[in-house]
C-alpha cells in the first residue's frame, strides 16, 4: 500500500466505491458500508450529516445501524441524514431482543422505522448473537426468528439476517437451523484469518448457501490491529474488502476517518492471493492469543442490553 | 459454630502415585482476603487439624502475600502438608519461571514443593509457548531434576481446548487443574472434555471453582454451597480446591468434607439438570468468557488490557513502598 494514502489531507480520488451483489437478493451494495455505531460517537449531528452525505457522493450505498446503538441516537442521526436520499441507499438496522420474544422485536422495529424516518428497511438483522444459548432462544416458539418472517410478510423489511462477533460455532449453530437468512454479518480481518476464524469456518458456508456475507471489525473493532503496528489501516480494509463478501462495514466518526476509508474504497481493486497470504502471515503471531480481537476473547464489545438479558455484569463491573 | 473442627476428611491418591492427599484442598488465593496474618495463620492451623493436607498457592496471588501468610501458617508443620504453588511465566522463558520458584520457596519458608504448576493456561497459543525451546516446560523439568519439586502440572480456567492442547504437547504432567462444578457439567465443559482424558492417562485431576469462583449461583439460590461442593468432590478427581478466607468458611467446608458421601449418578444428573438453564450462556462461569479472573501478569504478558477495577491491579497500583523491586516482600 502506498504510504501517501496514509497521509491526512490527501484528497479522495475521483470515482466511486465499486458495487457487488448482495447475495441472491438482486440488490447491489457498495463494497464498503458505513457502520452506524460510530455515527452516534460523532461530535455533533452536523458531523454525522456531513459524513453520510460525503459517503453517498462517493458511491457508498450500504448503511448499517442497530436499535440499541447509543440508545437510539445512531438511528436518529442516520434518519435525519438520509432525508430525501432514502431511495438511493440500502438501509439496514438490527433488532436487539437478546433472547426475548417476537412481540418485543416488532415493537423495536416500529421504533427503528420511526427514528430512521422510513416505512421500510432493506435489511433487518438480529443483533449480537454472541451467547452460546442465543440460537436456541432465537428459534424458540414465538422467538425473534418468527419476528423476522412476520416483518418480511408485512412488507416492513425486504431481507433478513443476523450478526455476532464472538464465536464461529455460534454462527454455525444459527445456520444449522433451516432458515432462509439473506445476510450474515461477522468479523473479518487479517487476524481472524488464523484465530477462531470466521473466514475459514463461516464465510465458505454462507457463500455456499448463497447468503450475502457482511464483514465487520476489519481493523479489530477499535483499530487495535493498526495501533499495535501489525498492519496499516489501508492493508486492513483492503484485506477485508478482498474477501468474498458483499460489503465491509466500517464505522466512521470523523471526516478524517471517512477520507481514509474512501481513499481505499473508491476505485477499489481486490488484492491478489499472494498479498492476502502475506498479510495473514504478517499477523499470525500477533493473532494467536486473541489480544487484538477483544470481541472474541473478552466482554468488551458485548452491549448493555444483551448483558442485562443474559444476567451478565454491567460494562462498568466487567469491562473485559 | 464450633471453635475448632478437628477430624478427618477422605484421602485420595495423587494420580498414579502412592502419595495421598485430602479430597478437599485449601485454595491459596482467598487466604489473602483474611483480615490479617494472625487470622490467616489460625485458618491454616485449623485446616490442618481438620484433616486438610492439600495446600494450593501461586506466585502471583496478592503480590506474594498469600504465599507469605501460608508459609507462616505452615511453619513447623510443613511435613503435614502436600504443598503446591504455581509459577507465572505466561508464555515467557524458563529462567523467569525458575526465578519465581526461588521466590515462592522463600516466601513459603520451605526448601521444596510437593507440586509446582504452570499457572493460568488461558490463551490459544499458551501450549506452543510452553513447549517451545527455552519455554516453561524446561523449567518444570529442571526443578524436578534438582529435587526442588516432586511433581509438576498446569492450571487454567478458560478453555477445555487449551487444556487438551497442553496435553498434546506430550509433556509428562503429574497433575492438571481445572474448573469443575455443576454448571461446567453442561457448558463448555472441562468435565466432559478434559477430565476423562486425565483419568485415562493416570494424571491427577485437581478441581477448582466448585462454587463458580465467587459463589454467585449460591447467592442467587440456584444451588447450595453443600450441593456445589459435594458435586465437585463426587467427580473422579484427586482433590477439590476451594478458597477459605475466614474460619467460618473453613468450618463450613470441613463440615461438608468430613461427612462427605459421594452423590449417586442420578443425583449428579439431577444437579446438572437443575443448573443447565442458567449454565447455558455462561453467566455463572465468567472465567470462561471474560478476563475477570485473569491476573495482570497474564494480561501484560499477552498484551491484553488491564482493568483498573480489578483488585490485583489496585494492589499493583497502590503498593505503598517503592523498593525498586516490582514485587516488594516482607523480610523473612
Amino acid at each position: 500500500m502506498a504510504q501517501a494514502q496514509n497521509s491526512p489531507g490527501q484528497k479522495v480520488p475521483a470515482g466511486q466505491v465499486p458495487q457487488k451483489p448482495l447475495g441472491r437478493t438482486g440488490l447491489n451494495v457498495s463494497a464498503m458500508g458505513l457502520g452506524g455505531y460510530h455515527l452516534g460517537s460523532a461530535e455533533t449531528d452536523q458531523v454525522a450529516d456531513e459524513i453520510v452525505a460525503k459517503a453517498i457522493d462517493h458511491g457508498v450505498n450500504f448503511f448499517d445501524n442497530a436499535w440499541e446503538y447509543h440508545d437510539g441516537l445512531s438511528e436518529e442521526r442516520l434518519g435525519k441524514a438520509l432525508k430525501g436520499k432514502r431511495a438511493q441507499v440500502v438501509l439496514m438496522t438490527k433488532v436487539c431482543t437478546h433472547g426475548r420474544g417476537k412481540k418485543i422485536a416488532m415493537r423495536m422495529l416500529e421504533e427503528s422505522l420511526r427514528r430512521l424516518q422510513t416505512d421500510h428497511l432493506d435489511i433487518w438483522q438480529i443483533h449480537e448473537v454472541v451467547y452460546d444459548n442465543d440460537p436456541d432462544l432465537i428459534f424458540a416458539p414465538d422467538g425473534a426468528a418468527e419476528a423476522l418472517l412476520a416483518a418480511k410478510q408485512q412488507g416492513k423489511v425486504r431481507f433478513i439476517g443476523f450478526t455476532g462477533h464472538k464465536d464461529p460455532e455460534i454462527h454455525l449453530k444459527m445456520l444449522s437451523h433451516d432458515f432462509a437468512f439473506d445476510t450474515v454479518q461477522m468479523p473479518l480481518n487479517c487476524c481472524d484469518a488464523t484465530f477462531r476464524s470466521f473466514e475459514t469456518q463461516v464465510l465458505p458456508e454462507v457463500n455456499r448457501r448463497g447468503m450475502a456475507a457482511l464483514g465487520m471489525k476489519s481493523l479489530g473493532g477499535s483499530g487495535e490491529l493498526v495501533h499495535c503496528g501489525a498492519i496499516t489501516a489501508e492493508q486492513g480494509l483492503s484485506y477485508a474488502m478482498s474477501l468474498p463478501v458483499a460489503t465491509t462495514i466500517s464505522g466512521v466518526d470523523t471526516m478524517e476517518v471517512l477520507d481514509q476509508n474512501l481513499r481505499v474504497a473508491v476505485n477499489f481493486q481486490p488484492l491478489d492471493g499472494g498479498t492476502m497470504a502475506r498479510l495473514r502471515d504478517q499477523c499470525r503471531l500477533a493473532a494467536a492469543d486473541g489480544h487484538l480481537e477483544l470481541f472474541k476473547m473478552t466482554t468488551k464489545y458485548d452491549g448493555k442490553v444483551g448483558r442485562e438479558q443474559h444476567h451478565f455484569p454491567t460494562v462498568e463491573k466487567l469491562p473485559l | 459454630m464450633p471453635q475448632t473442627l478437628p477430624g478427618k476428611i477422605p484421602i485420595r491418591n495423587f494420580g498414579r502415585s502412592k502419595v495421598k492427599i485430602s479430597a478437599l484442598g485449601f485454595g491459596g488465593h482467598h487466604l489473602g482476603e483474611a483480615p490479617d496474618e494472625k487470622t490467616a495463620v489460625e485458618i491454616v492451623h485449623q485446616a490442618l487439624d481438620g484433616g486438610i493436607t492439600f495446600f494450593d498457592n501461586c506466585w502471583e496471588y496478592r503480590r506474594g502475600k498469600t504465599e507469605i501468610w501460608m508459609g507462616a501458617g505452615l511453619k513447623g508443620r510443613r511435613d503435614r502438608a502436600f504443598l503446591m504453588t504455581k509459577t507465572c511465566p505466561h508464555g515467557r522463558d524458563a529462567a523467569l519461571a525458575l526465578t519465581m520458584l526461588e521466590e515462592s520457596l522463600r516466601r513459603l519458608q520451605t526448601d521444596h514443593l510437593d507440586l509446582w504448576q504452570i499457572h493460568g493456561m488461558a490463551f490459544d497459543n499458551d501450549p506452543d509457548l510452553f513447549i517451545r525451546p527455552n519455554g516453561a516446560a524446561e523449567a518444570l523439568d529442571k526443578a524436578k531434576k534438582d529435587g526442588k519439586v516432586r511433581f509438576v502440572g498446569f492450571t487454567g480456567h478458560h478453555n477445555a481446548k487449551v487444556h487438551l492442547g497442553m496435553l498434546k504437547t506430550g509433556f509428562p504432567f503429574d497433575s492438571v487443574q481445572m474448573p469443575l462444578n455443576a454448571f461446567d457439567g453442561t457448558f463448555r465443559s472441562f468435565e466432559q472434555q478434559v477430565l476423562p482424558e486425565l483419568n485415562r492417562r493416570g494424571i491427577a485431576a485437581l478441581g477448582m471453582k466448585p462454587l463458580n469462583g465467587h459463589g454467585e449461583a449460591i447467592k442467587n439460590g440456584v444451588i447450595t454451597a453443600e450441593e456445589a461442593l459435594r458435586y465437585a468432590m463426587s467427580l473422579p478427581v484427586a482433590t477439590t480446591i476451594t478458597g477459605m478466607d475466614s474460619l467460618e468458611v473453613l468450618h463450613q467446608n470441613l463440615q461438608i468434607a468430613q461427612n462427605f458421601k459421594p452423590y449417586s449418578d442420578a443425583e449428579m444428573q439431577g444437579l446438572r439438570d437443575r443448573c443447565q438453564q442458567d449454565a447455558a450462556d455462561g453467566r455463572y462461569e465468567l472465567y470462561k468468557l471474560s478476563l475477570k479472573f485473569d491476573n495482570p501478569e497474564a494480561r501484560l504478558a499477552h498484551g491484553f488490557p488491564l482493568d483498573t477495577e480489578q483488585s490485583e491491579v489496585q494492589d499493583m497500583l497502590g503498593s505503598q513502598q517503592n523498593t525498586g523491586h516490582p514485587f516488594p516482600e516482607k523480610k523473612l
